[in-house]
């Protein structure tokens, strides 16, 4: 089959807008993040309701104000947090599958309910692919993050007589809750009794500072932890400084860290961690692996 | 010798030494390591090491109880033969121009700046394994005259090549990037290269020494870039 290539041109975002698929696995040794979709049950479910494969890329965007076009028809599903979405200046049911014709424009504008909006395309971005991955990473693809002009390559579908409108609904209120399942950490056990029940029973506000490496929490937990050789992290891991602050790792967190790693966010409530914002809360609730 | 095995998610698993960092206890690491990947490698997805613990992501992750028979059976005496005789030698320059911190360091430490080359330069470091950054390795090895708590507030933009000092190891920066070290030299060399396979040219239990060299060799090798040469 001969597959015309389409063109995806940004032309305008706020920060943090990325290409991601599922990452690089097996490259840490040499101290290259995991990467890929911070929430990967959203992406997943573009992906799916795409037909394409679960590692298919897609855009990870992170701030309201996105607005690009496509140079040949094709069908995109959108996913995660809810957001005001127009095609052509129209709002549209974000819901199911949209099918954008050559010249079309797509605005994202502000954000209902959580952080991250996903933006899937049949066949998945056919962006560059460095390290077994299209995941975006500073030093290891050109790009970091998507600027106004980035053109992002996918395969054109042509415009089908009966476009099929899915009615699935995308469902939100699973990343509404405020309770994070988390994993004692290796360093847990350094903990004083005290330390260890103000961490289970405090309700925590996420900080400003929230990125794809790391969302620190507002609220301090004081602590009198050793100074510790610097030992793997992964995402979920849940460290704190000797400064009382607590960082959640997230995809793009190094690969190893010095800080004490406490706690260890089980998989599904680092994805529910990737929707919230800034002033959102908290709490931890304790399980064994 | 009582390796503990701590599972740490359903995917996750870590096993811990709980002894001083050293050559030795890398050696036990990288034994374990290799055993594990030929032995377990159908279940394993990657495996960390850090300066005293070995992680595992699993795809299908054991009991601890197997996990503890299996670690009491591998034979760490064998660590004794398996050490890595390969030295690199990096050439850094330890001029002001290009070391933010280097008059402040050997004021602090009562030293000159040539005494404080020297020691940097004469040791042979051990590279433990890689993390922070893409291509950073971390070194053990540092006379403890050096070690020097990391700055409190870390600066914005440490350049590419800087070779620096913290707490109680030193390292080069592979990539420009914010940091709390203190900046003594500027290595001319890359130490990551996203575009190539593998990206990086050392690995962990090998070598590296720090070989001192002029401005004028810097933008020398700067214009002509090369890997680093092997004693």
């Amino acid at each position: 089959m001969n597959l015309k290539s389409g063109l995806m041109k940004i032309l305008k975002t706020g920060p943090c807008t990325s290409v991601q698929d599922l990452g690089r696995s097996n490259l840490s040794h040499w101290g290259i993040p995991i990467s890929g979709v911070a929430d990967q049950k959203s992406a997943g479910w573009v992906n799916h309701l795409l037909q394409n494969r679960k590692e298919s890329a897609v855009l990870e965007i992170s701030q309201p104000g996105l607005s690009l076009s496509f140079s040949d028809p094709t069908i995109i599903c959108i996913a995660g947090a809810s957001a005001l979405v127009k095609l052509n200046g129209k709002e549209t049911h974000p819901s199911g599958l949209i099918y954008p014709e050559s010249g079309d424009v797509l605005d994202i504008g502000p954000f209902y309910t959580g952080a991250r909006v996903y933006l899937g395309i049949k066949g998945g971005f056919q962006s560059e692919e460095r390290l077994s991955s299209k995941s975006w990473y500073q030093g290891i693809t050109s790009l970091e993050y998507a600027k106004k002009g980035t053109e992002l390559p996918y395969f054109a579908v042509p415009s089908p007589f009966f476009p099929f409108y899915a009615k699935a609904k995308w469902n939100t209120s699973w990343f509404e809750k405020t309770e994070l399942e988390v994993f004692p950490g290796p360093d847990w056990d350094l903990l004083s009794k005290q330390e260890k029940n103000l961490i289970l029973t405090h309700r925590f506000t996420v900080s400003s500072l929230a990125n794809r490496m790391a969302v620190q929490l507002q609220d301090l937990v004081p602590n009198s932890l050793p100074e510790l050789p610097t030992n793997p992290v992964y995402p979920g891991t849940i460290q704190l400084t000797s400064g009382g602050k607590l960082l959640l790792l997230m995809k793009d967190a190094q690969v190893t860290g010095g800080y004490p790693r406490i706690l260890q966010i089980e998989e599904e409530s680092q994805w529910i961690l990737a929707q919230k914002k800034p002033g959102d809360q908290l709490e931890f609730s304790l399980k064994r692996p | 010798m009582n390796l503990v095995y701590q599972k740490l998610s359903p995917q996750i698993g870590e096993i811990a030494w709980n002894e001083p960092i050293s050559d030795g206890l890398l050696q036990q690491q990288l034994l374990v390591q290799k055993e594990l990947l030929s032995e377990l490698k159908t279940d394993i997805m990657e495996t960390r090491i850090g300066f005293t613990r070995l992680s595992i992501i699993w795809k299908k992750q054991p009991t601890v109880a197997f996990m503890e028979n299996w670690l009491r059976a591998v034979d760490l005496s064998k660590s004794k033969i398996t050490r890595s005789d390969i030295v690199w030698q990096v050439p850094v320059c330890y001029d002001q121009v290009l070391a933010k911190d280097l008059i402040e360091l050997a004021s602090a430490k009562n030293i000159s700046i040539d005494q404080l080359i020297e020691l940097h330069s004469s040791i042979t470091y051990r590279i433990h394994f890689f993390g922070f950054l893409p291509g950073f390795m971390y070194l053990n090895g540092l006379p403890e005259k050096l070690h020097t708590p990391r700055k409190v507030i870390p600066v914005r933009s440490i350049p590419a090549g800087s070779v620096a000092i913290g707490n109680f190891q030193t390292g080069i920066y592979p990539a420009e990037s914010p940091g709390g070290w203190h900046v003594i030299g500027r290595s001319p060399i890359s130490f990551f290269d996203g575009s190539a396979f593998p990206p990086v040219w050392a690995k962990p239990g090998e070598s590296l020494e720090f070989l001192p060299i002029s401005v004028r060799e810097y933008e020398s090798l700067c214009r002509f870039p090369r890997k680093p040469s092997r004693k």
